[in-house]
């Protein structure tokens, strides 16, 4: 999958200046805040979702120092409920939801389907705006006087509690719809737009984990925004469905919040999926092992996730026989997952593998990932879940899917994309330790919790009996770790910008579109028209030159 | 693009708008008769009591009503394939929402029986009151 | 439909009363930016139901739980003030299609003429909608004026519901389908609302003859809106006035 003679299309007479691309086409603040170029939203959405990180990061961290000692080292129970509530709001609303989808998504994706732009480019400015609204509207929250419900706000303290529940709702039910947005655009583009040649088996799997997504981020969200609007009717005129005081129930909250937020684990991960999926293959130089089975595994995964949102409810009083229900489809999500896991490692298996920066956070998330995917098995089963629910494994397992798998295949993503976006190559024997550092410190912060969690240490708990010290003690000296190498990450990333090595034209030896079109890309994406007459990922069809020429 | 096979001999006017339809008056006029005539049998029918089967029957009428609507009145009937698959889709992914939802409160009188046929009761399990007085 | 040339696309005026259109640059032809607008606008719509999804399963869940309180409750309903709302929405549903087709064959004075009567038609539903409001004002089964006092402690009862009558004294939490009634209609009739401005926004583009057979895209999506508003009360009519 490439244009007949690639070479033609990047190439530009010596003498010229600069070519003009996405980043030098226009000047000023209303040239990207009013632009619907999907490039420059995708950036604004890689600012502020990293933002958000770095602020859920830093609550995290805080938790963590104040978790050092049994009976806590630095706030009130009341503040340490706030502060937790603050780290899983953030990075679950304002950062992994958006995170894929609205930067590397946005930028990636329509070229890779060989588009000008998104289908609906004033739609997709509105969504970040949304979403900027909504991160707005989470920060007026904690002015108002915080949130101490936890992220998944249940009933009925949500309804009781004297802080800013109602603001935050808000924000929740604003970003829903910027995450709606975004999906129902990309399904429409990669309908709509996609170039001559690319049939659906030519698209990418980045492209069809996107496109899945897309789909969940469509008929789940809108659950999420009634259910938020509805706890908000209830604290402001008491409606009643969900307070037990007036006849409601709030298992009913439960129901909705959850058919919703399980397929948001998966609009969550499955770009984490589609980034993995590109860059084995990339950086192993070889065909994906299965393309047909992980695209259809993302469909999968998609569907089954509405089936199986009751095995977070395990013990809140469903009936019994929901959850025998709950918990036997629950088994069958692990299938088209292990599909996926396998096939990505067959895919490296006698590739011609580089262990560069990206290719090493892809390493490790296959290894986090199987950790954090098989204690998910273990959890859904009902018998054990009931002594584990609402325990630190539960912690534990979440973080290894959506800190360590999902936040690690967007670091790879970044990594593998950043030289496209810019033009720029970072440091790579920095990245390279930035990385040890992360997987070394996530080990550290997360298989402890495992432990303790298997041992009764309940989540959620701002202080904890002695004999869990040296279990929370090792979690905290792990979460510094990580910290540190996030850190340097931000450092070393930012200081590309600022010394501005030249990346190459192809710096990974890709043969998607997105690696065909200029680097960093025009306005409109590509000089000509691609036309693509090869399957996707045929490394025979691989321009050797772009791959030691420095781009423009 | 890739859609354009879709192009079929649906187009009116001079330019090719691809699934465009232009339905007659008189289809329009039919159709709406008889969403009216609908809505006079869902009030007929209510006056009847039959048992638990009513629900069954206005919803069953609603949904006619509403596949007029959708078909005819927003030209469904007429247009691709993949708009008809994500809109009627929605209602698939609701009627899981539905499903898993109601069949969880549907089950708990049963789990009530189950429960207390039991000499033990299961641990973790919340026994939901008799239906009538409702959690207070 | 190549992209090399980045002239763009102009779908010519059928009179001189139209204006033509210019196909966004990011489209190759007008076929494409026709269906990625419809298919965009389908996917909205079913966010929509699953939206309103949401309060229909609520109504179902406490339908079972609590039969006799939504018997009595709907009794409470004029269902002749529903019927009449519904026959109102049908007709302006009937209204809009016929916009529509006007739109699509050119015919600017008749799009003009069946969306303004599109537009009276949600006026006189909102009209009707408020009568409806104020009788159950009158009857305290929702008292506006105490929409927001909060929850009484004493009488374990909601502010808002203050039942004069006594008429859902025999009932368990008899306020419930009355906050069901209240929220459901009231999200329905923002959506009417909404409906009616969009309608006037592409009047308003009808009237600068913005919209013909070969441009009527924003009409046609403004009239699968407003006939979603409609499927929505296809169903809160019988569930809501006739509780089966």
């Amino acid at each position: 999958m490439t244009t007949n003679t690639p070479a033609v299309d990047v190439q530009t007479p010596p003498t010229a200046p600069p070519r003009e691309n996405y980043l030098n086409c226009s000047k000023g603040f209303k040239s990207w805040a009013l632009t619907l170029d999907h490039k420059r939203i995708g950036l604004m959405y890689l600012i502020g979702v990293s933002i958000a990180f770095l602020s859920g990061g830093m609550f995290a961290l805080l938790v963590r120092l104040h978790l050092w000692e049994p009976e806590g080292m630095l706030f009130t129970n009341i503040e340490y409920n706030q502060i937790f509530t603050l780290h899983g709001a953030f990075m679950v609303f304002l950062f992994v939801i958006p995170a894929i989808p609205g930067s590397l998504g946005n930028i990636v994706m329509p070229l890779m389907v060989g588009a000008k732009d998104v289908a609906l480019p004033k739609l997709n400015l509105l969504s970040f705006y949304l979403w900027l609204i909504g991160a707005v509207l989470a920060v007026l929250a904690i002015v108002l006087g915080g949130f101490d419900t936890g992220w998944t706000f249940y009933a009925p303290y949500s309804l009781y509690t004297d802080r800013a529940v109602v603001t935050i709702g808000m924000a929740i039910f604003i970003l829903g719809f910027s995450s709606i947005f975004t999906g129902l655009n990309f399904i429409v583009t990669v309908h709509k737009l996609r170039a001559p040649g690319i049939t659906w088996f030519r698209m990418p799997l980045f492209v069809w984990a996107i496109y899945a997504t897309a789909i969940l981020q469509v008929l789940a969200t809108p659950v999420l925004g009634i259910t938020v609007l509805l706890v908000a009717f209830e604290r402001l005129y008491n409606i009643g469905i969900f307070d037990p005081r007036l006849g409601g129930d709030p298992v009913l909250f439960e129901h909705f919040f959850w058919f919703y937020s399980h397929p948001a684990v998966y609009i969550m991960v499955l770009p984490a999926f589609g980034i993995i999926s590109e860059l084995v293959s990339v950086h192993s130089r070889k065909p994906l092992f299965g393309y047909k089975l992980i695209a259809f595994s993302s469909i999968a995964i998609a569907i089954i996730s509405f089936l199986v949102w009751g095995h977070h409810m395990f013990t809140s009083g469903q009936s019994t026989y929901a959850l025998f229900a709950f918990s036997f489809l629950t088994f069958f999500v692990a299938i088209p997952t292990a599909i996926k896991e396998f096939s990505w490692v067959a895919t490296v298996w006698k590739g011609s593998v580089a262990l560069n920066s990206p290719m090493l956070y892809t390493l490790a998330f296959l290894i986090i990932f199987a950790i954090g995917g098989l204690t998910g098995v273990i959890l859904g089963a009902l018998n054990v879940d009931l002594h584990l629910h609402d325990t630190y494994f539960v912690v534990a397992h979440f973080h290894y899917v959506m800190m360590g798998s999902i936040a690690l295949a967007f670091f790879a993503g970044l990594h593998h994309w950043w030289p496209k976006m810019f033009g720029v190559m970072y440091n790579e024997f920095q990245a390279k330790i930035a990385c040890a550092l992360i997987f070394v410190g996530f080990n550290a912060t997360f298989l402890p919790q495992f432990v303790m969690g298997s041992r009764g240490m309940p989540r959620r708990y701002a202080t904890y009996v002695p004999e869990y010290a040296p279990y929370h003690q090792a979690s905290t000296i792990g979460a510094m770790i990580l910290g540190t190498g996030v850190a340097m990450m931000v450092i070393y990333l930012i200081a590309s910008l600022l010394i501005r090595k030249k990346a190459k034209e192809n710096q990974w030896g890709g043969v998607t579109l997105d690696w065909i079109a200029p680097t960093p890309p025009p306005h409109l994406n590509f000089d000509h028209e691609p036309k693509v007459v090869h399957e996707v990922y045929d490394y025979s069809t691989l321009d050797y030159d772009s791959m030691q020429r420095d781009c423009n | 693009m890739s859609d354009h096979t879709h192009g079929d001999g649906h187009a009116q006017g001079e330019l090719d708008m691809g699934h465009t339809h232009v339905s007659s008056p008189a289809m329009f006029m039919t159709v709406l008769l008889a969403l009216l005539f609908l809505t006079f049998i869902t009030v007929a029918v209510a006056q009847f009591d039959f048992g638990s089967a009513n629900m069954l029957i206005a919803m069953g009428i609603a949904s006619v009503k509403a596949s007029l609507v959708i078909a005819f009145f927003m030209h469904l009937k007429w247009d691709t394939a993949v708009n008809k698959l994500m809109f009627l889709s929605s209602f698939l992914f609701l009627s899981l929402l539905f499903i898993f939802t109601l069949a969880d409160q549907f089950t708990r009188r049963l789990d009530h029986e189950l429960h207390t046929t039991n000499s033990e009761p299961v641990d973790g399990a919340w026994v939901q009151p008799a239906k009538s007085d409702g959690p207070h | 439909m190549s992209h090399d040339d980045h002239h763009a696309v102009v779908i010519p005026a059928p009179g001189p009363e139209f204006v033509p259109h210019t196909v966004a640059h990011h489209f190759s032809t007008p076929v494409q930016e026709f269906q990625a607008g419809k298919l965009g606008f389908w996917l909205f719509l079913a966010t929509e139901i699953l939206l309103f999804g949401g309060l229909f399963a609520a109504y179902f869940y406490f339908h079972e739980l609590f039969p006799e309180t939504f018997r009595v409750g709907g009794e409470q309903l004029d269902w002749r003030l529903g019927a009449l709302n519904t026959s109102v929405l049908l007709l302006s549903s009937w209204t809009m299609a016929m916009g529509v087709r006007s739109a699509q064959t050119s015919q600017k004075s008749k799009t003009m003429i069946y969306l303004f009567l599109t537009v009276l038609g949600a006026a006189g539903f909102m009209v009707i909608k408020f009568i409806e409001y104020k009788a159950k004002n009158e009857h305290g089964l929702i008292c506006f004026g105490h929409l927001f006092d909060g929850y009484d402690m004493a009488s374990g009862q909601v502010s808002w519901f203050k039942d004069y009558d006594g008429v859902m004294a025999g009932v368990p939490h008899g306020h419930m389908f009355f906050s069901i009634y209240l929220t459901m209609t009231a999200i329905h009739g923002l959506h009417v609302i909404i409906g009616a401005i969009a309608i006037i926004y592409v009047m308003r583009g009808t009237a600068m003859g913005r919209y013909h057979a070969g441009y009527y895209l924003p009409v046609d999506l403004v009239g699968l809106y407003w006939h979603l508003v409609d499927l929505i009360w296809i169903f809160l009519f019988p569930l809501l006035y006739l509780v089966p």
